[in-house]
């Protein structure tokens, strides 16, 4: 008993076997996929499939039979002969008999493969499709499961989505075999011949461990797939709803930031630390190949999720193939650009140069933070800052580290005896660059600002670059020499550049002085400047003694 | 192989030349075609010969008329137009000619 499908072929009805009616369909799509190039495609397949329909009615009329049969097909596509007939006979160079060797060049599609099966038979069927080792599947499939488990959803997706080769026609389609008869026959002998190897029983013997599971995770999922399939498929429709009202969310959020990027142009976003290490078309080239890398797989995810709620789960291969190359060109640009960026930061170069300072008169000196806003003349006619604030000083307020956002612009400050009497801040520049010219030029291209005010000394938060340098590491070290016994009174808004904790020198200090932290040079360094603590002499002591041993006489 | 391709490209050469004048014998269906050409060994499959039909037919050489069938849908029956049976009677004399020409071509080797 076999169930038969009712079909019109160009207005006569038959009644066709469902695997006959599978080889039949693959065919049909063979030959209108062959003339679809043609200018008369629509002219020969109507040819061909009114001939069909007559094959089959003189068939049905010779064996005075009602339905057609899977040999019938074979029989009338032998007759008419496949693609691969009708392209020898066209083209000029090849032989009519050199093309029965390529059985495997025919269409494959995907499905999954119950005759290899490890789990559920994806990755044999994926395997197939890529005419490649199951084994090389899987491994990715487990390598996947490592990150983030992210294998593990899509097996089940796809598990979900893509359909079992249940007929012979399916099979062959899998394994892209001609659906002719000698298709027919090779698939037919291998099925013949496994069946006398019993390869199936033999791997239950030798891996009884992994079968069971497999079987037992097979038979659940088989379950849960009728559940779901069934009456209880609501479930899963608002599972896969849920998921894919998630993978919409995550796409709009991710069409958003794209237009965030995009809408901030050349202004604000490229002054932000990873986009500053870049040019702006490079970044457009990052901001377009990481929406690219992330948006494909999401698109898919979505297309498979409304495959399995639709029931329709076709994956289109053209469109598959095409988003996988713009992906992997994607990452291929990414990369590439990627490796440009680094090659960017190969040598590095430091330039000192040494300023001299003056000794201030009562060898004291005030380490202050210069927070002061600096404004370049464009920023500050934009602003119009001598209309609206005439007068006033601009802070720099970017504190707690917030320059971060500018990248890692790193000024640090060390203080170091000085050999001579003359106290000296030495600026050590480095950066780096494509090569050691780049990178001195990177250097060269840095500014910073130190204003020495008598006895004050005024350190910036952060290094400038000038217009139009790229973040290389810039980065500035300042050694600031001063004599032995120098003084120094260090503002602990400092502390982010220096060394040490002001703040912990502060305290110790008696009296707190208000401008910071007082430290004294000393021979093996600098030091918190301690005020002596008034001694108690020894004689106090004793005293105190006597009279709390009189006093304990007493009370005996 | 050689010898496969020029077999294939000797075929190739005369099929339509052989399609019309098998069509010029009167009005034919598709499927007579082939069974002439399966017998001379020019044709193996029929899903061949559609394609080439449609070509004659839109160069101007042949027409058809549809027929009622008692077995399936109606058939195309083709005949020649006159401009198909002027390009037989070319084709006619330049064949004459090929076999005069490769006729003395064998003699000489025989």
């Amino acid at each position: 008993m076999n169930k038969t499908i009712i079909i019109n072929i160009n207005g006569i009805v038959f009644h066709i076997e469902e695997d006959a009616y599978d080889v039949l369909k693959l065919y049909m799509t063979d030959v209108k996929r062959h003339f679809s190039t043609s200018a008369d495609s629509l002219e020969i397949t109507t040819d061909i499939e009114n001939r069909i329909a007559e094959m089959f009615n003189e068939i049905l009329a010779s064996q005075s039979k009602q339905v057609i049969v899977e040999q019938d097909v074979k029989l009338v596509i032998e007759q008419m002969g496949s693609v691969e007939d009708f392209e020898s006979a066209e083209s000029d160079t090849k032989a009519p008999g050199s093309s029965s060797y390529t059985y495997n060049t025919e269409r494959r599609r995907l499905f999954r493969d119950p005759d290899d099966h490890l789990v559920s038979g994806v990755a044999a069927g994926i395997a197939n499709y890529f005419d490649i080792p199951a084994v090389w599947i899987r491994l990715a499939f487990v390598i996947f499961l490592c990150v983030a488990g992210s294998g593990f959803f899509l097996y089940v997706i796809l598990w979900m989505v893509i359909p079992k080769a249940l007929s012979r026609a399916d099979r062959m389609a899998m394994k892209g075999e001609k659906q002719d008869l000698k298709g027919f026959k090779k698939s037919f002998e291998e099925e013949l011949s496994s069946v006398k190897e019993n390869p199936h029983n033999f791997q239950h013997e030798a891996r009884p461990f992994v079968y069971k599971t497999r079987d037992f995770i097979g038979d659940f999922f088989d379950h849960l797939g009728v559940f779901l399939k069934g009456a209880g498929s609501l479930l899963g429709k608002i599972i896969a709803g849920g998921i894919l009202l998630g993978c919409f969310g995550l796409a709009i959020t991710l069409i958003v930031v794209v237009i965030m990027f995009l809408a901030f142009g050349k202004t604000d976003i490229y002054h932000i630390f990873p986009f500053n290490i870049v040019n702006h078309n490079t970044n457009l080239v990052f901001i377009a190949g990481g929406f690219l890398l992330l948006a494909i797989p999401l698109t898919a995810i979505i297309l498979l999720i409304i495959g399995f709620l639709f029931r329709n789960a076709s994956f289109n291969r053209s469109v598959g193939t095409t988003l996988l190359c713009v992906w992997l060109a994607a990452l291929g640009a990414v990369v590439y650009y990627g490796v440009r960026a680094s090659v960017d930061f190969r040598e590095g170069a430091r330039l000192n140069t040494t300023i001299n300072i003056k000794a201030p008169a009562n060898n004291t000196y005030y380490l202050q933070l210069n927070d002061a806003k600096y404004l370049s003349n464009e920023d500050s006619t934009r602003l119009r800052i001598k209309e609206r604030f005439n007068g006033m000083v601009i802070l720099d307020d970017d504190f707690n580290g917030n320059d971060e956002m500018d990248g890692p612009n790193r000024v640090s400050i060390d203080i170091e005896k000085s050999d001579v009497q003359q106290p000296v801040l030495v600026e050590s520049f480095t950066a780096r660059g494509r090569d050691y010219e780049d990178a001195l030029t990177n250097t060269k291209n840095i500014t910073y600002r130190f204003i020495q005010k008598d006895s004050i000394l005024k350190f910036d938060r952060h290094l400038e670059r000038t217009s139009g340098t790229l973040w290389r590491g810039q980065d500035l070290h300042l050694t600031l020499k001063v004599p032995l016994n120098s003084k120094l009174v260090i503002d602990p808004k400092l502390d982010v550049n220096i060394g040490f904790n002001p703040y912990d020198c502060q305290e110790k200090n008696k009296p707190l002085n208000p401008l910071g932290a007082r430290y004294i040079m000393k021979e093996n360094g600098i030091d918190c400047d301690i005020p002596p603590v008034p001694q108690a002499t020894i004689d106090s002591l004793r005293r105190q003694e006597v009279a709390d041993s009189l006093k304990n006489a007493n009370q005996q | 192989m050689i010898v496969e391709n020029t077999q294939t490209q000797m075929r190739k050469g005369i099929l339509e030349y052989c399609i019309l004048s098998i069509i010029a014998k009167g009005e034919t269906y598709a499927s007579d075609i082939i069974a002439e050409l399966k017998k001379a060994q020019l044709l193996v499959v029929e899903g061949t010969l559609y394609p080439l039909l449609t070509r004659l037919k839109n160069n101007g050489l042949l027409t058809y008329n549809w027929v009622e069938s008692v077995s399936g849908p109606p058939r195309k029956y083709y005949v020649l137009s006159d401009e198909g049976r002027n390009v037989l009677e070319q084709l006619d004399k330049t064949w004459q000619e090929l076999v005069y020409a490769v006729q003395t071509a064998i003699g000489d080797r025989k």
